[in-house]
């Protein structure tokens, strides 16, 4: 019984081959990032301190304490092995199940009606970030098992799994919780992990049609969310009601100019701009260091994701591979949706701004994300595998396949 | 199927290219979009920012303060005191019941109106409470209420309490001075705000320097300092308060003025209000400084005028007789004496005013016509009146709603114009305020120049600059100064023969007056039978006239002629005043 049980669950080897140095880029980049976040909030928290009445170090000693945690996640998931973490969805599940729980039975700040914080004495998280981050690490295991398995074109097998895991976040998390955008980072993140493990593209298609038709309903069905919709249609006509926050962000980000107001001399973030250290403040970014500066901002996150990307191509395993394209899907959808939402492409939905905004959970588990990639890229090859034939499906050639270095330099 | 996994990892590598390319093409969308927000629409959106960024201020100038003289030292009268107001805006206020406790013990009121207040969805702006002390203001500051706030405003305040009120008048809720120096110095006292166009955070409090600020320093506003003396003041107040008392009277007004210069030394009116709490007042007339402001018939106070003017014109001498008649008819009237004793017989210019006749000012009246009441009289008459001692006209005086008073045409409006100047001689047909005519008898008395009332001794602007007020002639030889000297014996022989208690030293000091006892005209026509205002008219001093002291009553009610029973004690309370506390110098013996 025993064997028989251990072949019933998953593999937990990994054909990884040998260990290498990691990607350090990762790990300048996003320092990079998480340095650039830690002086906005500096550079504001005059600002924050005196809107919200507490001592002047207050912001900072808050997100420094978070950076410290996320130091911790990122040693943790970069050095515990990645064959374990392929096994820990379980718990993780329980854990972000549970917590998701917490926060719905939990009393709310009445600041913000919304079940999704679990506080826990002066100790406070979104469980939303531990669901991500569950969800991301069960999908990358459940579809590198069907690829094994050859079973992932397999509609019972694979898609069913993958609709009831979105019909339970899609009530959960975009019902209850009323949050669209960590929902709407989800379905992409796992939309994107189906994608690239294989999964065929009418199944793809019908999965895209099935959460269209819900978000219709979800739009329609709730008041706010079909005003935040005729905000976004039309924000300059609502400045003074519900597109405020669309029309500040703006005015933050245009009144920068070409090289922007400069590091102290933010006024948007005195008041006008709401949540100026959370979900705006790639406008008080934009603000403060102008067209130059969020170019060169938006530059650095695209390297980020280039490193990730690259990563991912060379990583001869499955799971490592969808765990990476997992972590790169996370991370960019969430940044896109925050910044389009800044420069009024998108709607606002009330996420973060990977690394950058203020706030313990967002950047812990980030890390965590990070840390998983960190190790993945141990592990990746040299270069990626030649695609040109393999588009057509024929055989891979080996020709062109020399020793590249620019990646892992 | 050896090569499924190849295939595997080459579709993968694919499609996370795919995607991967799709990413980049949404991040080229965003780049193209921040270019077109921040460089081709920056205009725009800077405009928008500054619209609601850039606010501009008023900076408020510090108002002028008022000192006056105590002696030699100068006290301050009028100061600021800044005081702040609590007011709230409801969006912001969680827990109004919770908030509206917090606030009580600071200062005070009532827990549920004020949690009324911050419950209300009407407006973003309450007012809870006015005229905290700084140390209520950082208690409420201590509590940290987003929402709540105290606003800085400037109240005056009255070290001398309701001391020459209506002579100050107040400043009202949005700072413009109402009556009294206050008002007729408005502009002088507030000074020019400065301008502030400042970046502010999103409750208006301006950022730190940007180079879209604008400050321009406002220019505060001058400090006055009176010609009134306090102490002398006061007891001016004390007299009129105990007097008004006395004489059952339903008001009265009396100044003291140094005819030299024109410079009012004291004035007061009563009913008077506390300009301290001005809003409390019900009836608004109070606030009126009734000695500039409400003019009335005089009575035979003119009479000393009318002497001087025929004294002056040489139709009279000071010591010319004649006979009256005790009655004239002018215009199918009689003119009679209703004063003192007035049969027919033999009188000189001294007895004229002593027994105050009427029938002798008509006389004077006929002397400046060449024997009768014509023409020639009556403008002669009006130019003495209206250009010589000023009537009719505003006198300038630095005090607000000052009233120019009544003197009729001299031309014939065939509605007996001859009655009506017959009328004027003694103070009647016309009217004057206590003002107007002491600035007149100054002339009389003072040689013959007509110094302009004023109560601003010096102005001090803002540099610390003083700038004394110069005496000012409006006119110069009023009367000639032969005509004045003669009117000084004239007018201490009515006092010498009146009974003053007790009575004045005369050798060692001049003091000379008038009484006028005023009938009441009635608004529909003719005059009431048993109302009158008493009035005097008098100076003091030693070898020239030092302070001229003019008295009005308003109808008292003690019996007696007014001008004798109510109006003449104040007047020798006040001269008395002045002797003893030294403000007078003796003639050289």
């Amino acid at each position: 019984m025993p064997p028989r049980r251990r072949v019933a669950t998953r593999e937990s080897a990994l054909t990884l081959g040998r260990k290498h140095r990691p990607d350090y880029w990762l790990l300048i980049l996003c320092s990079a990032l998480l340095a650039t976040g830690l002086i906005l909030v500096y550079a504001i928290s005059p600002a924050l301190t005196t809107a919200n009445h507490v001592k002047g170090a207050y912001y900072i000693d808050k997100q420094l304490i978070a950076i410290g945690l996320s130091i911790v996640a990122f040693l943790i998931t970069s050095q515990v092995p990645l064959r374990w973490w392929k096994q820990a969805y379980k718990p993780l599940l329980v854990v972000a199940g549970l917590a998701t729980l917490l926060a719905l039975l939990l009393p709310v700040n009445p600041a913000y009606p919304a079940h999704r914080w679990v506080r826990l004495g002066s100790f406070s998280f979104q469980s939303v970030e531990i669901v991500k981050f569950a969800v991301m690490l069960w999908l990358a295991g459940f579809l590198s098992e069907r690829i094994k398995q050859g079973l992932i074109s397999d509609s019972k097998a694979t898609l069913q799994p993958i609709l009831i895991a979105l019909g339970v976040i899609g009530v959960v998390i975009a019902g209850v919780q009323s949050d669209l955008g960590s929902t709407g980072v989800m379905v992409a993140m796992m939309a994107t992990m189906a994608f690239v493990a294989g999964l065929p593209m009418r199944r793809i298609l019908l999965i895209a049609a099935i959460i269209g038709i819900g978000l219709v309903l979800a739009v329609s069905a709730t008041p706010y969310r079909r005003d935040r919709l005729q905000t976004y249609l039309n924000p300059e006509a609502n400045c003074q009601t519900t597109g405020y926050q669309a029309c500040q962000a703006m005015i933050a980000v245009g009144s920068g100019g070409i090289i922007g107001l400069g590091l102290g001399s933010s006024v948007q973030a005195y008041g006008y701009l709401p949540e100026a250290a959370n979900d705006s403040i790639f406008a008080i970014y934009a603000e403060k260091f102008g067209f130059i500066g969020s170019i060169a901002l938006v530059a650095v996150f695209v390297a980020f994701f280039a490193r990730l990307k690259n990563i991912a191509e060379r990583l001869p395993d499955d799971f490592s591979r969808l765990l990476v394209v997992g972590v790169l899907a996370w991370l960019s959808i969430q940044a896109l949706i925050n910044i389009g939402a800044m420069i009024g492409l998108l709607p606002l939905k009330g996420i973060t701004l990977p690394f950058i905004s203020y706030g313990g959970t967002s950047v812990v588990f980030v890390a965590a994300a990070v840390g998983l990639a960190f190790q993945a890229s141990q592990f990746a090859g040299f270069s990626a595998p030649r695609v040109s034939s393999a588009a057509s499906g024929g055989k891979r050639s080996f020709k062109d396949n020399t020793l590249r270095r620019t990646n892992h330099s | 199927m050896p090569n499924t996994n190849t295939n595997n990892v080459t579709q993968a590598v694919l499609r996370i290219r795919i995607w991967y390319g799709l990413l980049l093409l949404v991040v080229a969308i965003f780049g193209a979009r921040l270019f077109y927000v921040q460089v081709i629409r920056y205009d725009h959106y800077k405009t928008a920012a500054l619209g609601g960024q850039l606010k501009q201020y008023e900076i408020p100038a510090t108002r002028g303060t008022i000192k006056a003289y105590n002696g030699s030292e100068v006290l301050p009268v009028v100061l600021n005191q800044q005081l702040y107001t609590l007011y709230a805006d409801p969006v912001y206020i969680k827990n109004a019941d919770v908030v509206a406790a917090k606030i009580v013990p600071i200062v005070g009121g009532d827990a549920g109106k004020y949690a009324k207040q911050l419950k209300t969805k009407k407006t973003r702006y309450v007012v809870l409470a006015k005229k905290l002390t700084p140390e209520q203001k950082d208690k409420i500051a201590k509590l940290k209420y987003p929402g709540l706030g105290t606003q800085a405003q400037n109240y005056r305040t009255y070290p001398q309490s309701t001391l020459a009120s209506q002579v100050l008048g107040f400043v009202n809720d949005s700072g413009t001075g109402k009556y009294g120096i206050e008002q007729a110095l408005n502009k002088e006292l507030t000074g020019k705000p400065g301008e502030l166009k400042a970046i502010t955070d999103v409750s208006g409090v301006p950022l730190a320097a940007s180079k879209d600020n604008i400050r321009i320093a406002p220019q505060n506003g001058k400090d006055l300092i009176l010609t009134i003396d306090l102490a002398m003041q006061q007891q001016m107040e004390t007299i009129l308060k105990q007097s008004v008392k006395d004489t059952k009277a339903s008001g009265a007004s009396a100044l003291i003025m140094d005819p030299r210069t024109g410079a009012v030394k004291a004035l007061a009116n009563l009913p008077t209000y506390d300009p301290a709490k001005y809003f409390d007042v019900e009836d608004a007339k109070v606030f009126g400084n009734a000695a500039v402001a409400h003019p009335i018939e005089i009575g035979s106070i003119m009479k000393p005028l009318t002497t001087a003017a025929a004294l002056d014109q040489g139709v009279i001498g000071p010591t010319t007789t004649y006979y009256d008649p005790a009655s004239w008819k002018v215009d199918e009237f009689k003119i009679t004496n209703i004063e003192e004793d007035g049969g027919s017989g033999t009188r000189s210019i001294a007895d004229i005013l002593n027994l105050s006749l009427n029938t002798g000012a008509t006389w004077e009246l006929m002397q400046m016509g060449g024997g009768e009441i014509n023409t020639k009289a009556r403008n002669a008459w009006y130019s003495y009146m209206a250009d010589h001692f000023r009537f009719g006209k505003e006198t300038g005086i630095e005090q607000g709603y000052e009233d120019p008073g009544f003197v009729p045409e001299p031309k014939d409006n065939g509605a007996g114009i001859d009655l009506t100047y017959a009328n004027t001689t003694f103070g009647q047909a016309m009217t004057a305020t206590p003002i107007q005519f002491a600035g007149a008898l100054s002339a009389v008395v003072n040689g013959g120049t007509y110094y302009q009332p004023h109560l601003i001794d010096k102005t001090v602007d803002g540099n610390g600059n003083t700038t004394p007020t110069k005496p000012k002639v409006l006119k110069a030889g009023a009367v000639s100064a032969k005509t004045s000297a003669a009117m000084i014996p004239l007018m201490e022989y009515v006092v010498k023969k009146h009974n003053f208690s007790p009575a004045f030293d005369q050798n060692a000091y001049s003091v000379g007056g008038k009484t006028g006892t005023a009938q009441i005209s009635k608004p529909g026509g003719g005059y009431y039978d048993n109302l009158f205002n008493g009035t005097y008219a008098g100076f003091v001093g030693g070898d020239q006239a030092q302070y001229v002291i003019v008295v009005f009553v308003d109808k008292p009610t003690n019996g007696g002629y007014a001008g004798t029973a109510a109006a003449q004690p104040i007047f020798g309370k006040l001269a008395h005043m002045l002797i003893n506390d030294s403000y007078v110098t003796p003639k050289r013996q």
